[in-house]
């Protein structure tokens, strides 16, 4: 099959933060180097290639960006300097943009005005709607539940829900599309291969086997875990979380509030911190949308925090005002960041892999069906 | 056969002794008629062992001697240097390679390698037995130069050989001098102007009295040897001049290889050569071929390393050296006029060695994008409306199909030689397969040609970048005051001589003779072929070509091979 080269690839990625592709000649230490490379000869050079090359089609249907956790071996060793890493990065976030079918993904990651008047605009609509629609301020006793109920909160948990996974599900339809291609997939595979899904989905094993340090690895896990959890909790959950009965210490409300609350705090102070210091090769490139999203990740536990310090020192107003600013920050993370941003990562690599092993099990059904039709 | 020869054998270090039985060898030969020495050596080229050789010669009266060693080409200058100062003629010595063609090709089998180095001394025994004494001869040298071409290589060799106190004459055959230099607008490095360089060469060339240049010429006739040349040109007036010069430079230079009809899509108003699409660009004229959003695709390697664009082409095998280096550099050059411009370069290997790396990566991070085909499946150009669709193989994809919509493409043509087959004739120079003169040695004797006094300088030899062929100019320009500024050359006698009364000229000597060193003689009555011993190079064609045997090769006798090879057969010496 002829593909069709076009040179605007290049410059796309360019405004996605790839710097220095130009200065790849292809000599493949990267690939030499790369601790995840075993599977081909490939990878990640031949990425960086198509990327130079400016074959659209090609790499809309590579999953490879998505099997690349950055641990910068390439970029260390590259001779050119050419940050193949980096690269591969660039690729994943134009690869989020190409895949969205609303184009907002692509606004966000190529202008900050974009960016941060979305998530201006999400924020201005929660303080709007509780302008308007707010119950009851009680000022003698904390009363959240009655200046904020719990079941309208929750519908519209719901609904922001429902709107970041419909937007998610569609464009890992286009996902798929690209990469299954035309070629005859058998319709068992995708139930065979739903583990895979799974298993990467909540573990990120394969990072396990990137780089010689496992501890971007476990901080990682550690910080989706708990959001993750927290967002289950907030969907699913919320009357049993959000009570203006104050529980004792012990109470596994708290407690989980307490772990979850510490960890989403801590690790994204690492994260920033080594951005500052740019220690390692994974946090030697910043792009805007990189900051963003460990702000946003900060600025939510923390304003979680204070609701709760507020709510116990009985301090009604002021529990009030967090809550609305709590919710502020979390709206953008929910209408924004997770359907449009850097939040889909986390859908696109176990899904990549899963649509891999779709591949594999099809084509292992049609040789295993062979001798029988035969 | 009377006379003593004396035999050296040769153990050097163990190369040879390890495999071949020198002892035994020395046994076989010494038994021979007319040996009175046979001995073997460590390293007979060691000064002791010179020394022995010498005082072997003199002690025992030897008439001939033998050293049984390596290659004639490492040491047969050695060892005729010790027979000359042990008051021997020196072409009363024989090598024989016992090395190469024994021990080295015969490793395995100690016993045929032994017999054959015994072979093969005992055909020497034979020969020097055989040998006589020769000189060689010299021929008066004129401090003149004819340097045909004008382009940078001829000019520049022009003024080194003024330089030197040698008068020169420059024929061109062009109505302008320059050669192809002189339409660059834009060399690498530094942007220097083509026109600038040979101007300022030209300037030069004017200033110099003894430096005198004719345009629109052509050289005609050539007679006379080494030293003495007498060249007939015709000037641009169709009068002819008389030329006195003691040796020849052709620096006859290139040009760009033209495409076959539909080659790379070669006859497409938008397919253009890299010489003509540099003349848009320096020329200020491309402003109105190329457009902001625009792309451009560069076909590396057309016209040489055997690409094939299509049937009817007719690609050098040879690389052409400069075009990697000029396409990045136009690269950089498109770049800076049109950055908006996208460029895709097709090549088949990056070649841009030396200091032209510096370009490649230039172009790259200027944005160029490169691909790399394979040789075998060169790049299909189809014109598709406008544009031209590119489509070519891209190795690293594993060979899959890319396809480029291009608004321009370029040819990246390499070099082909000049039309010379006239100069060819007049100077008997030998052309190569692809149509360069070639040297005598690719390696030690880049310069020189098999024909005494002429010699080959700048791209006409090969291809060459500018720099290149300036460099082998001035290194002709040396070569050629060496020879003429010693006033005379000492030339070899390995010369063949006719013996009048046998030859009845039939002129089949003259047909073979590739130096052009035999004429016909009026002689005592009869017409008979005649030898010119500063032309004769004892290549030997003549020799068994001469239906009456009327021709003998001083040095390579009849007599002297024929007991060569009785003595191989197992003969005696």
């Amino acid at each position: 099959m002829t593909s069709r080269v076009d040179p605007k690839v290049k410059e796309e990625v360019q405004r996605f933060g790839a710097r220095d592709l130009s200065l790849c000649f292809n000599c493949g230490t990267c690939t030499a180097t790369c601790p995840l490379s075993a599977e081909g000869p490939s990878f990640p050079r031949k990425i960086i290639h198509l990327l130079q090359v400016g074959l659209r089609e090609e790499l809309l249907s590579s999953p490879e960006p998505w099997l690349c956790y950055y641990c910068g071996e390439c970029s260390t060793s590259c001779p050119r300097e050419a940050n193949p890493g980096e690269t591969m990065m660039s690729a994943r976030r134009w690869l989020i943009a190409s895949y969205d079918c609303t184009g907002i993904s692509r606004k966000i990651y190529t202008s900050r005005v974009w960016e941060w008047g979305l998530i201006a605009a999400a924020s201005l609509l929660v303080v709007l709607l509780f302008a308007i629609f707010h119950g009851p301020i009680v000022t003698d006793r904390v009363a959240l539940n009655t200046f904020a109920p719990v079941e309208w909160i929750s519908l519209a948990d719901h609904v922001a829900a429902l709107f970041a996974l419909s937007i998610l599900g569609t464009n890992a339809l286009r996902m798929a599309r690209s990469i299954l291609g035309k070629n005859g997939v058998s319709p068992l595979a995708f139930v065979r291969a739903l583990p895979v899904f799974f298993v990467n989905l909540f573990t990120q094993k394969r990072w396990k086997e990137c780089g010689e340090s496992q501890r971007e690895w476990i901080l990682h896990l550690l910080l989706v875990a708990s959001y993750v959890g927290m967002m289950v909790i907030i969907i699913f959950f919320l009357s049993w979380f959000q009570t203006d009965e104050i529980h004792p210490f012990f109470h596994p409300q708290r407690l989980v509030g307490y772990a979850i609350a510490a960890i989403m705090m801590v690790v994204p102070i690492l994260f920033m911190r080594g951005r500052v210091r740019r220690d390692k090769e994974i946090h030697r490139f910043s792009h805007p949308t990189d900051w963003t999203f460990l702000i946003l990740l900060f600025l939510i536990a923390l304003t979680g925090i204070l609701v709760h310090v507020f709510r116990i020192s009985g301090m009604p107003e002021a529990t009030y005002a967090a809550y609305v600013i709590h919710l502020a920050v979390d709206a953008p993370w929910v209408l924004v960041i997770v359907p449009f941003g850097k939040w889909t990562h986390i859908v696109y690599r176990p899904f990549a892999l899963y649509l891999l092993a779709v591949k594999e099990y099809s084509l292992r059904e049609a040789v295993e069906g062979q001798p029988e039709t035969a | 056969m009377e006379g003593k020869v004396g035999v050296f054998i040769c153990h050097c270090g163990g190369n040879i002794s390890d495999y071949v039985d020198v002892e035994k060898v020395k046994e076989a030969i010494s038994g021979l008629p007319g040996v009175v020495v046979s001995t073997t050596t460590m390293f007979a080229c060691s000064d002791a062992a010179q020394q022995e050789i010498i005082d072997s010669i003199e002690d025992e009266g030897l008439d001939g001697i033998v050293v049984a060693s390596c290659s004639p080409k490492l040491h047969l200058h050695t060892f005729r240097g010790v027979a000359a100062r042990a008051g021997l003629n020196p072409y009363r010595y024989v090598h024989v390679n016992i090395r190469e063609q024994c021990s080295w090709a015969h490793r395995k089998d100690r016993d045929a390698a032994t017999e054959k180095a015994v072979a093969l001394i005992r055909a020497g025994v034979a020969r020097a037995l055989r040998s006589e004494s020769l000189e060689r001869f010299r021929v008066e040298t004129r401090p003149s130069v004819l340097v045909v071409g004008a382009g940078i290589s001829g000019l520049r060799s022009a003024l080194a050989l003024s330089e030197m106190g040698l008068s020169v004459t420059i024929v061109e055959r062009e109505e302008e001098p320059g050669g192809f230099f002189r339409k660059v607008r834009n060399a690498y490095p530094g942007g220097l102007d083509g026109r600038e360089v040979v101007d300022s060469l030209l300037s030069e060339v004017a200033a110099r009295e003894n430096i005198t240049l004719f345009t629109g010429a052509q050289v005609v006739e050539k007679k006379g040897t080494v030293g003495d040349f007498q060249v007939k040109i015709r000037v641009s007036d169709g009068s002819t001049v008389t030329l006195l010069v003691g040796a020849v430079l052709l620096a006859t230079g290139f040009e760009p290889y033209e495409p076959a009809p539909g080659e790379f899509g070669f006859g497409h108003p938008r397919v253009v050569r890299l010489p003509e699409f540099l003349e848009l660009l320096d020329g200020g004229r491309g402003m109105s071929l190329l457009k902001d959003g625009d792309t451009v695709a560069f076909i590396y390697c057309v016209g040489s390393r055997g690409t094939k664009g299509c049937e009817e082409a007719r690609p050098g095998d040879y690389c052409s050296r400069y075009c990697c280096g000029a396409a990045v550099h136009t690269a950089c050059r498109l770049a800076e006029v049109f950055p908006g411009v996208s460029q895709y370069h097709l090549f088949r290997d990056m070649r841009t060695y030396g200091k032209l790396e510096a370009l490649y990566e230039e172009a790259s991070r200027e944005g160029a994008v490169f691909l790399r085909f394979p040789g075998d499946s060169p790049p299909a150009v189809v014109p598709d409306g406008e544009r031209l669709l590119v489509r070519s193989k891209d190795t690293l994809l594993g060979g899959e199909e890319v396809e480029i919509a291009a608004d321009l493409v370029v040819l990246v043509t390499g070099m082909v030689p000049r039309e010379n087959s006239g100069l060819v004739e007049v100077f008997k120079v030998p052309v190569g397969r692809d149509g360069f003169f070639n040297e005598v040695h690719p390696k030690l004797r880049p310069v020189e040609t098999v024909i005494d006094g002429v010699f080959i300088v700048g791209a006409g030899q090969g291809p060459k970048t500018a720099q290149e062929a300036v460099a082998s100019a001035l290194a002709g320009s040396a070569k050629c005051a060496s020879l003429l500024l010693k006033g005379y050359v000492e030339l070899e006698p390995f010369v063949a001589e006719v013996d009048r009364d046998l030859c009845e000229w039939c002129g089949e000597c003259e047909k073979v003779c590739p130096y052009g060193a035999i004429r016909q003689v009026h002689c005592e009555g009869k017409e008979v072929a005649e030898i010119v011993p500063a032309l004769c190079k004892g290549g030997g064609s003549c020799v068994p070509a001469c239906p009456k045997g009327a021709i003998d090769l001083a040095g390579f006798r009849d007599s002297q091979i024929r007991a060569m090879i009785d003595a191989l057969a197992g003969g005696g010496a």
